[in-house]
């Protein structure tokens, strides 16, 4: 048994890249939150003060990658964490900034993808970033190489002066494992008087692209010997797998379960650009090569590319997502790859016995799927419902464009909401809805944003709406945190940290000027109905700002519900069986159907004794005392 | 490589399932292990499945059990341990399951469709080497919580004994976590005291 040494923490992969950062001595630190990058700036705050860091959740990445590269410039080393669907608003930034360089201080930049999308809007692989921008790409394979790469990352920036991006995935960044913490050093660097020379690319951009590429031919070379990347292969082994970031664990351990030693293992830490002949090399004597990469094939085509041309018998067969050995699309993991390696060995392989396989495919028949819902008296959840109220009454004469938060989740809720798409998406597409009443489109249009989401992406559309005089009602629902990442202030949340200012969204939308701006209250249903339904029939830009509450949040904050009127069923006048719209219809998790008595039953344990649901009985039968 | 002990706790987001991943890994540093945890958090919290993966060893490994080598199965709610055990569970699993059930939107609408708790318990059993079915719905009503869950289930891991950690690490690092006094520190004891009582059904029994 390894005893764990005192300078051993158990830390997830986002709070062994935080560690990193301070081992690296940064000084800023901006970033947007989105799972699951989210606690690499979470851990860098809470200690802001001690290791006196600047640290701050940013408007939204490009604003945070822009606040970075300001930083960096003036010598300041610093750290920019995004989610995959970050990097793409941050891309217009990044392709300007690898030509113009990042100056003394050094950048790096944390991409942290979601192969299956278990959080997410899409499935992206965010390597082609690195491609796109000429930039290099570190992919550590554990949590104690994500806290390690963090200070070479920063060497490698401060030395060719350009940003460096380090790729984690989802189960990197959320798994925790035992890591070796280092010093965190006193503070190497100082703020430059000024800023460096050339911070452009014209008038010859394409001049810069050139001097860029030669970084990249450098960097290419010092990563040929690099110690990131592992090696394990022998004479005798004639399947080499090439793997990226955490699948070097998941090929380790199913050549173990496999027992299979001519399987040998290269470990691909520096992914772009690729160390040439360090790869030609170790697959110079081999039949075959596996390549273990979530998602796309990156690394794939980028070494079937440079095997184009080589002498014949020094290139193998490769077998990976191009040639469908293992899926192009989701997660990978240990039993993906025990398939594949035994196809490609020619042995069998079969996880389960016959007897285990048929009580397995028995079970799965008995299985449900389970959809995300929102809370036990989530106020969103009532819009929804107000929405549907509105739908009905206008003969589903109604279209929402939706937007990304806890507040997607319409979508699952009889599709209240329609779609769902990027950040300010739900308004951006209203924009274009909204101009189609001249062609016939009969639908009102309304479009649905967070608090958070509004800020980040949703004022240059708002703007245009106004401009063009779109015909649409947009709705804020506004409880005031980044709720859906774990409550991250923004500029408009209720209590800001000293030295920063509340931007109130009303002003803004005041002073973008709709031809109506009404405020209510998304927990009085009635009242939401009505509003909504007076705005939609109105011709014109209107915007509705819901006061909203996180009940996640506010268990943060209060203590119970305890002193609140309790919520009960009055069996008297339910209708039962016959109704039944409080359970299939609203459909408050706090709030289950006696099946036996044939009523629905409260559930005291989720109720947080809102009221909500009071009204959603036609008979009034649900009340509060 | 030598053996890994996996540990898979199966529930829906909000059950406490977080913490009792934490409560195994801290345990399994405290006498000298490397644990590696694999979980999902974010969206899933909303209502969804969540899997917490606890591998323990004396090596690093990776963050997710492989098909069907889950040693210990801790099921906070039967349709989720049914879910796990379909993805994970052997002839080697012994299961703790709490027959609590936490119902999905759709099957308060068409109730006929719901496995019942003796069919999860079957299905478990027809894979798994042993399953304890424990009522910790009864249990917490008793000690006046339902947000004790995951206290009661560590407890009653801590008590069967299987895992290489014993009983008093699980409940020193538990209450490093969350205060282990009061309601919690009561579920921790009925967990331990109802898996005492409990007959197991499975294909090794």
């Amino acid at each position: 048994m390894v005893k764990s040494g005192l300078r051993e923490k158990l830390m997830s992969g986002n709070e062994a890249i935080a560690r990193g950062a301070l081992e690296a001595g940064i000084g800023f630190c901006s970033s947007y939150p989105g799972t699951p990058s989210t606690e690499i700036t979470t851990t860098l705050m809470k200690t802001a003060t001690e290791h006196d860091i600047y640290v701050e959740w940013s408007v939204n990445e490009k604003v945070a990658l822009e606040a970075a590269a300001g930083a960096s410039w003036a010598g300041v080393p610093a750290i920019c964490p995004m989610k995959s669907l970050g990097l793409n608003v941050a891309a217009d930034f990044l392709l300007n900034l690898n030509l113009s360089g990042t100056g003394k201080g050094g950048l790096v930049v944390v991409v942290c993808d979601d192969p299956r999308g278990h959080s997410s809007s899409n499935e992206q692989d965010s390597r082609f970033y690195a491609e796109a921008a000429y930039l290099p790409l570190l992919e550590p394979a554990t949590c104690q190489q994500a806290k390690d790469i963090i200070p070479y990352a920063f060497e490698l920036s401060r030395k060719f002066e350009i940003p460096v991006i380090v790729r984690s995935t989802t189960r990197l960044s959320h798994s925790r494992a035992a890591v070796k913490v280092g010093n965190i050093s006193k503070r190497k660097w100082s703020v430059t008087d000024g800023l460096p020379e050339r911070l452009y690319n014209v008038p010859n951009p394409h001049l810069r692209h050139s001097d860029l590429l030669e970084k990249l031919e450098i960097i290419s070379q010092e990563f040929e010997d690099s110690e990131w990347n592992s090696l394990d292969s022998r004479d005798s082994t004639n399947l080499l797998t090439v793997s990226t970031g955490i699948c070097l664990r998941y090929v380790e351990e199913a050549i173990d379960l496999l027992d299979d030693n001519k399987v040998g293992s290269l470990g691909l830490v520096t992914t772009h650009p690729l160390p040439k002949k360090f790869l030609l090399k170790a697959m110079k004597d081999v039949d075959n090569v596996l390549f273990a990469e979530e998602i796309d094939p990156f690394v794939e085509d980028a070494i079937r590319s440079l095997s184009v041309n080589r002498p014949s018998g020094e290139t193998p067969q490769f077998h990976g997502k191009r040639t469908g050995n293992v899926p192009a699309f989701g997660e990978m993991n240990t039993d993906i790859l025990m398939e594949a390696i035994a196809g490609i060995q020619g042995v069998d392989y079969e996880p389960h016995d016959v007897e285990t396989l048929a009580a397995v495919e028995k079970a799965r028949d008995l299985l449900l799927a389970r959809s995300l819902t929102f809370c036990a008296a989530c106020t969103h959840r009532n819009v929804y419902w107000a929405i549907r109220k509105v739908r009905k009454k206008l003969k589903g004469n109604l279209v929402v464009a939706g937007d990304i938060g806890c507040y997607s989740l319409g979508i699952f809720y009889d599709e209240s909401m329609n779609s769902m798409q990027a950040m300010g998406s739900g308004i951006g597409t209203a924009c274009g809805l909204g101009q189609l009443g001249r062609f016939g489109f009969n639908s009102k249009v309304v479009a649905v944003a967070g608090d958070s989401t509004f800020f980040h992406a949703c004022i240059p559309a708002l703007v245009n709406a106004r401009h063009k005089n779109a015909d649409i009602t947009f709705v804020i629902l506004d409880n005031s945190t980044t709720a859906m990442t774990g409550f991250q202030s923004h500029p408009g949340s209720g209590t800001q940290a000293k030295n920063e200012s509340h931007v109130s969204i009303e002003k803004v939308v005041n002073a973008i000027g709709a031809d109506s701006v009404a405020t209510g209250d998304a927990a009085d249903i009635p009242s939401v109905v009505e509003l909504l339904h007076k705005t939609v029939l109105k011709k014109g830009l209107h915007v509705i700002i819901l006061a909203s509450v996180c009940r996640l949040e506010e268990q943060k904050r209060v203590a119970g519900y305890d002193t609140e009127p309790e919520v009960y069923i009055d069996l008297e006048e339910c209708s039962g069986e016959k109704c039944r719209i409080c359970v299939d219809d609203f459909g408050c998790t706090a709030m289950s159907w006696d099946c036996e008595a044939g009523h629905p039953v409260i559930l005291e344990h989720l109720c947080v004794r809102c009221g909500a649901c009071v009204a959603v009985c036609p008979h009034g039968a649900i009340r509060q005392r | 490589m030598s053996k890994v002990y996996n540990i898979l706790v199966a529930g829906v987001g909000g059950q406490g399932n977080l913490v009792c991943g934490r409560a195994l890994a801290d345990a399994s540093c405290a006498q000298g292990l490397r644990p590696v945890v694999g979980q999902i958090f974010g969206a899933s919290q909303r209502g969804g499945s969540v899997y917490t993966h606890v591998r323990i060893a004396d090596h690093d490994t990776g963050p997710l059990i492989p098909r069907g080598r889950t040693d210990l199965l801790l099921g906070l709610e039967p349709l989720e341990t049914l879910r796990a055990a379909v993805d994970y569970a052997g002839p080697q699993t012994t299961v703790i399951l709490s027959t609590m059930e936490v119902r999905t939107m759709a099957t308060r609408c068409e109730e006929d469709r719901h496995p019942s708790g003796d069919e999860v318990v079957d299905a478990l059993a027809a894979i798994c080497a042993k399953v304890y079915a424990v009522d910790a719905g009864a249990a917490l009503k008793t000690i006046g919580t339902a947000r004790a869950l995951n206290a009661y289930m560590l407890g009653a891991l801590a008590a069967l004994g299987t895992t290489p950690l014993p009983a008093d690490n699980i409940k020193a690092s538990l209450a490093e976590i969350i205060p282990l006094t009061g309601m919690n520190l009561a579920a921790f004891g009925a967990g331990a005291q109802d898996i005492m009582d409990v007959t197991p059904v499975g294909r090794n029994v």
